[in-house]
């Protein structure tokens, strides 16, 4: 009995310190997570042409999503998409409801103070579209213009900064509501990516929209949480890869008719 | 999840939340005002109107309450123009919100009016009072009296569901808290403040409501 105590007594004056300054275990990465779980969630955007569509049988479509499922394919794991509506792509990843937004986020550093963004994976530009029947030539003509905007956008940031004081500019939650706005007449003129611009357009031809004036080019690519660096080097190196290969190449060009330009890295 | 909370960005955008928040109170209280009116009409139409009227109330309450909210609002937005009635979105937005709250609220007033006894309507006839005076002076107080707490919510009902008004553009509090969040990118931040200003609202119009009730029905003597 006295012996089994002192053995007690001794494995625990072992065993003890050696708990104590065994090595805190390394928070788990969301990469790890990723990988572990097997699942990619990633918040896009359905309702921004070329980038993000429903096709005919409601399953999401577009180039965003078409590199979604080529990532999630490269990375060996299941994907989950998050649909959110245009102002929701970044609170969306903020509140932890997936590990990456792939959702033509362009680039600009009031962004980068809330996540960080990979390398680009495209460009857009931001032009501002209106019925022939409205003047519009140089930025001036803005002038007690209704122009029409989404919220959570590119045109968010850039239109009210080179509109003249004097533009009335008229929010609206998704690209669809802003494109009706100006299908019924209730705006004078929207801002949008060239492309979106084009879908209306092609699926309007009554109108008679025609392209104004550009506001901004840009280049957009996927954004991860702060912090969140194995995860943004992972879709960086799949980024370098793609580019090389020409995926990414063929996606734009299938999904928006144009040339990718030569991609930025940063 | 670390994220950090940084309120400094709300308090500085706390006079346009504001603003928001007072356009939300305008739209309501209008809507509560005029929509009231509607449903005493329409609950009027419906149990004392001739046939065509009754038929006609019923079709609009029915309409109304069997379709959303948003698509409601978007046919007065989107849609009139079509033509040729061109509304701004603040307009849009209280003439969707009279239209649905008086077709809720015609409902509740409906079964008011018929709460009360039907002897009283019979004494009021057995004076001479015409159909309207009857309405008037013996019915509609003591059925308003009565369904009170059912309209007072289906009011604060009406102020939370005016949150949808900003897809139309209508810039209330929805819609300057999302343009805030999406530009300053501290949704949870925005989203709590505007949460908390909602409950304020909903407490300040129940507030104001049984201030209403005591003014109108106990201090009248209403029975």
């Amino acid at each position: 009995m006295k012996i089994c105590l002192r053995l007690l007594t001794l494995a625990l004056l072992v065993a003890v310190p050696a708990l104590l300054v065994a090595h805190p275990v390394r928070a788990e990465s969301t990469l790890d997570t990723i990988l572990k779980e097997k699942k990619l969630r990633v918040v896009i955007d359905v309702a921004n042409p070329p980038f993000g569509v429903l096709d005919k049988s409601g399953q999401p479509d577009g180039s965003d999503v078409a590199v979604a499922r080529q990532m999630a394919k490269d990375m060996g794991v299941e994907l989950e998409f998050v649909q959110v509506p245009t102002a929701g792509r970044i609170s969306a990843l903020l509140a932890g409801r997936a590990d990456v937004t792939i959702a033509s986020i362009s680039v600009t550093s009031d962004r980068a103070k809330a996540v960080m963004f990979c390398n680009p994976n495209g460009a857009l530009s931001i032009v501002i579209l209106g019925p022939q029947s409205v003047a519009i030539k140089t930025p001036a003509d803005l002038v007690d213009k209704r122009i029409g905007i989404t919220r959570g956008t590119l045109e968010e940031a850039a239109v009210p900064k080179m509109a003249p004081q004097g533009t009335k500019i008229v929010w609206f939650d998704e690209i669809a509501a802003t494109i009706q706005a100006l299908l019924s007449g209730q705006v004078d003129a929207v801002a949008m990516t060239s492309f979106a611009g084009k879908t209306m357009e092609d699926g309007n031809p009554d109108k008679k929209i025609e392209t104004k004036l550009t506001v901004t080019t840009a280049f957009y690519g996927p954004i991860v949480r702060h912090g969140d660096f194995d995860l943004r080097q992972w879709i960086n190196t799949w980024i370098f890869l793609n580019t090389q290969n020409g995926t990414l190449a063929a996606i734009y060009k299938k999904y928006t008719g144009l040339d990718l330009p030569p991609l930025p890295v940063f | 999840m670390n994220y950090v909370f940084q309120f400094n960005v709300v308090w500085d955008h706390l006079p346009e939340l504001l603003n928001g928040a007072l356009l939300t109170i305008q739209l309501s209280a209008a809507a509560m005002a005029l929509g009231l009116c509607l449903a005493v009409l329409c609950a009027y139409g419906k149990s004392a109107g001739p046939k065509p009227v009754r038929w006609l109330a019923t079709a609009y309450v029915e309409l109304i309450r069997n379709t959303p909210f948003l698509v409601q609002i978007f046919i007065f937005y989107f849609s009139l123009p079509a033509i040729g009635l061109y509304l701004s979105a603040n307009t849009a937005a209280l003439l969707a919100m009279t239209v649905n709250l008086g077709a809720y609220a015609s409902e509740i007033v409906r079964a008011g009016i018929e709460a009360v006894p039907h002897g009283q309507v019979e004494a009021g006839r057995a004076l001479g009072l015409k159909r309207l005076q009857i309405f008037r002076s013996i019915v509609i107080f003591p059925a308003l009296k009565t369904v009170y707490p059912a309209l007072s919510s289906q009011f604060i009902l009406l102020m939370l569901s005016s949150s949808v008004v900003s897809t139309i553009s209508a810039v209330e509090l929805t819609a300057i808290t999302s343009s805030l969040q999406s530009t300053t990118f501290r949704p949870f931040e925005f989203y709590f403040v505007a949460t908390g200003l909602y409950l304020a609202m909903s407490l300040g119009f129940r507030a104001v409501l049984s201030t209403t009730y005591w003014a109108v029905f106990q201090r009248r003597g209403v029975v």
